[in-house]
């Protein structure tokens, strides 16, 4: 064994090594090569309805939770659920699609910034934003029951 | 089954009986109308409603005895000026043109939710702003009016919130369908404030049921009605819907069947409501019943409930803030015709033209929130 050959193979036994560490510490995450277990299920149905509480809040013009998420989401007084009981209207199963208010192709987030700016005369949020994803989380729980129908005007 | 889908079906057991329908001499009939506007842009009101004559209006033919006409206005939710000058300019533009209204209207009612929480400046608001209207003014309350102060400055602007009086050979009631909730607040300690934020949320679940009319209302009611001939025109306005529609928005009054066995031996009963921003129309038992306008904002219809004899209105365009909304022009006329017309500012058609045209053809299904039984969050 030259000591070129002995200084990869060394190497490689390193590299293997790290990767089986790596492999045991963090194992348990990967939860999709072993059965997924109830407490694992509810962790990610709590953070799941975590964001479906935020964004109900933020819809429903909740002011303490749009100032900890540093959100103006209207200045009218005008809330989302005053036009959108119940996320009525919204049609988050219909997007993405050609928005006629806007005149261009959009997706359900470009829509919810439109109404924040134009009928709620708010300010426009980082469309990837937390206070986005909680909105979009709320109004997709909300019409849990609606049919995908995407494109629909 | 849902609890929801057992009072449906129990509504229409006891009251959509088969072969039930309203007197036919009661006729009901609803235009559109086309605003001026629309057609050559700016007009000043009075040039507007000089269009009226020539377009579909009442039967005058039969207008010999004693026809007329008289206004709606309702659910102008005003927020203090300092907030929000779109609600404000809407009750102003609808106050103008039920002055501008030729042959003028003998009186206006509004149908309640003069203010959006309740605020003495809010309710001030609104009675300034309604000076505009010189013609006999009537109110009933909506419940944005009346859960901050549990009605106090209502009462003291308006009187008192349930009435009636004769006019030209119709009974005209007003009822308070508002004032009755059960008490959510107490248990819970809450301040005013707090009370009027969750009745102030249409499809909030904390204030619940709160829609009814009460015994001791329907027995004042019953009282009121039995001086009057059976077979004459009776028009009751409320702010919610006498009859069930979409119980969790409260678009209904909790106790209809109450409301129903009052009304039942009266043939000419027309029941015009406010509350659902909306355009509407039922026929529960012999009674008719027409939903309003908002001048503030349109409501979605229900996920579920819509009544089959509704014509859907028009899907909103929610970058135009005079879209959806308006007031109503109603007139009685000798044959005992009600006729209603929308005045939905900017639309020529007020009704859906097409499946496209309508938000119903859009199915949804819908579940309610849950953010505000969990406060503090």
């Amino acid at each position: 064994m030259t000591k070129q050959t002995l200084q990869t193979n060394l190497y490689r036994a390193a590299a293997l090594g790290t990767v089986a560490l790596i492999a045991f510490v963090v194992g348990p995450a990967l939860a999709h090569k072993t059965p997924v277990t109830p407490q694992q299920l509810k962790a990610y149905d709590d953070a799941f309805m975590e964001e479906v509480k935020k964004g109900d809040l933020l819809f429903h013009g909740d002011d303490a939770i749009a100032k900890k998420m540093g959100v103006t989401l209207s200045t009218t007084g005008m809330a989302c659920a005053m036009c959108h009981p119940m996320t009525a209207d919204t049609h988050p199963h219909s997007y993405p699609k050609f928005q006629a208010q806007m005149g261009k192709f959009a997706t359900l987030r470009d829509m919810i910034n439109w109404c924040i700016e134009k009928p709620n005369q708010g300010e426009k949020i980082d469309s990837d934003s937390e206070a986005m994803k909680a909105l979009e989380t709320y109004i997709y729980w909300s019409n849990s029951g609606s049919v995908l129908v995407p494109g629909k005007y | 089954m849902s609890e929801l889908e057992k009072a449906r079906r129990e509504i229409a057991t006891v009251l959509q009986q088969p072969g039930l329908r309203p007197d036919p001499s009661v006729k009901l009939t609803r235009r559109t109308f086309i605003h001026r506007s629309c057609v050559l842009g700016a007009a000043t009101v009075a040039e507007t409603f000089a269009w009226w004559p020539l377009i579909n209006t009442i039967d005058v033919a039969h207008a010999a005895e004693a026809p007329f006409k008289f206004a709606w206005i309702s659910d102008t939710h005003l927020y203090t000026r300092s907030l929000n000058t779109r609600f404000v300019d809407k009750t102003v533009r609808a106050a103008k043109e039920v002055q501008a209204m030729n042959p003028p209207a003998d009186f206006l009612i509004f149908g309640g939710d003069l203010a959006q929480l309740g605020k003495v400046e809010e309710l001030d608001l609104g009675v300034e702003l309604l000076k505009e209207v010189k013609i006999r003014k009537v109110y009933i309350p909506g419940e944005h009016d009346w859960y901050l102060d549990m009605g106090k400055k209502w009462g003291e602007l308006f009187g008192q919130p349930y009435w009636s009086f004769d006019h030209k050979g119709v009974r005209f009631i007003g009822l308070d369908t508002v004032s009755r909730a059960p008490d959510y607040w107490s248990m819970k300690k809450m301040s005013p404030e707090e009370r009027m934020a969750h009745m102030s949320v249409l499809d909030g679940t904390v204030a619940g049921p709160w829609a009814g009319v009460g015994r001791d209302q329907l027995d004042w009611l019953q009282k009121t009605l039995s001086t009057w001939d059976k077979a004459k025109p009776v028009i009751i306005f409320s702010h919610n819907p006498l009859y069930e529609y979409y119980a969790p928005w409260n678009f209904w009054v909790r106790d209809w069947r109450d409301v129903n066995e009052v009304l039942k031996p009266y043939t000419k009963v027309t029941n015009i409501h406010g509350h659902v921003h909306q355009v509407l129309y039922n026929e529960i038992g012999t009674m008719r019943s027409i939903g309003m306008l908002a001048t503030s904002w349109p409501w979605p219809y229900a996920p579920e409930g819509v009544p089959k004899l509704a014509k859907p209105m028009i899907r909103v365009d929610p970058g135009d803030p005079f879209d959806g909304v308006g007031w109503s022009a109603l007139g009685v006329n000798a044959k005992d015709t009600v006729d209603n017309e929308y005045i939905m500012w900017g639309r020529k058609e007020v009704f859906a033209q097409s499946d496209a045209d309508s938000s119903l053809s859009q199915p949804e299904i819908l579940r309610g929130r849950i953010a505000d039984n969990l406060w503090p969050y």
